[in-house]
């Protein structure tokens, strides 16, 4: 259980519903306790439970939404959000960082859950959950290149949804 | 490549702490000498905290029960194919 309140907070970003978290959090469990020995003792605990809880994931999800696994996002420019704040007309030194309280609770997580899957999941690993690249490669799966890669993509592509987000609710001045 | 962009190209590792440490040094160093990307590195390392805390969610309550009765479940099953 000890996990628990991590794996649904995860299970969450990933599905955006509550009951669809639980859902994932409970199949997560009941996997885990089934296949407990092929858990080697000593190693990576929570690791090996994010591993279960990312397939049951896209597992229980790919296939029902039917989307591609991979999307791209497109050229994004490094500090993002941090150019694009510093452009604003009045800004001082530092501006920037203070600018960055603008954002309530509600603006990061959506721009979390905007975030297309095969860059979500890397910056929930890396960010919220403290992965270490090496062991979103695990999770995932996936070489720890491609971590890199998805990481740095998905958190520019999430400064640029704050920064639309910032726009829309007017507390920026567009940039053209 | 100047100072600063070489930074900015390893600002994720850096404030991941995915760097060796010959690479962390080098634009250590560069930070000691620049504010412009000492503030840009400080901006990423707050928004990362920001996403830290605000991507946590608390699950309700009874999930607590839920799994506790899902395993007693699984046990039960279990015990009755032995």
């Amino acid at each position: 259980m000890e996990y628990a309140p991590q794996l649904y907070s995860a299970a969450l970003r990933m599905t955006r519903n509550p009951a669809d978290a639980e859902d994932v959090v409970q199949e997560t469990f009941l996997k885990a306790y089934r296949g407990y020995g092929s858990y080697q003792e000593g190693t990576n605990l929570k690791a090996w439970l994010y591993r279960i809880l990312t397939n049951t994931y896209i597992n229980k999800y790919r296939k029902a939404q039917r989307r591609p696994n991979e999307v791209e996002l497109g050229e994004l420019q490094d500090l993002y959000l941090y150019r694009r704040l510093g452009e604003q007309s009045g800004a001082t030194e530092s501006a920037e960082t203070t600018a960055l309280e603008m954002f309530v609770d509600e603006d990061i997580i959506e721009a979390i859950e905007s975030l297309p899957e095969n860059f979500r999941l890397p910056v929930l690993y890396a960010d919220v959950d403290g992965f270490s690249y090496k062991e979103i490669a695990e999770i995932l799966d996936v070489p720890i290149g491609t971590v890199m890669s998805r990481l740095h993509r998905g958190r520019k592509a999430l400064q640029r949804k704050l920064w639309n987000l910032a726009v829309e609710h007017g507390l920026v001045e567009p940039t053209p | 490549m100047s100072g600063c962009e070489h930074a900015v190209e390893y600002v994720y590792q850096y404030i991941d702490d995915e760097m060796t440490l010959t690479r962390r040094s080098r634009v250590t160093m560069h930070l000691k000498r620049c504010s412009k990307c000492t503030d840009a590195f400080e901006f990423e390392r707050k928004l990362r905290a920001k996403i830290e805390s605000c991507g946590k969610s608390q699950p309700p309550p009874e999930l607590f029960d839920h799994l506790r009765a899902l395993i007693q479940q699984e046990r039960n099953t279990g015990d009755a194919d032995c």
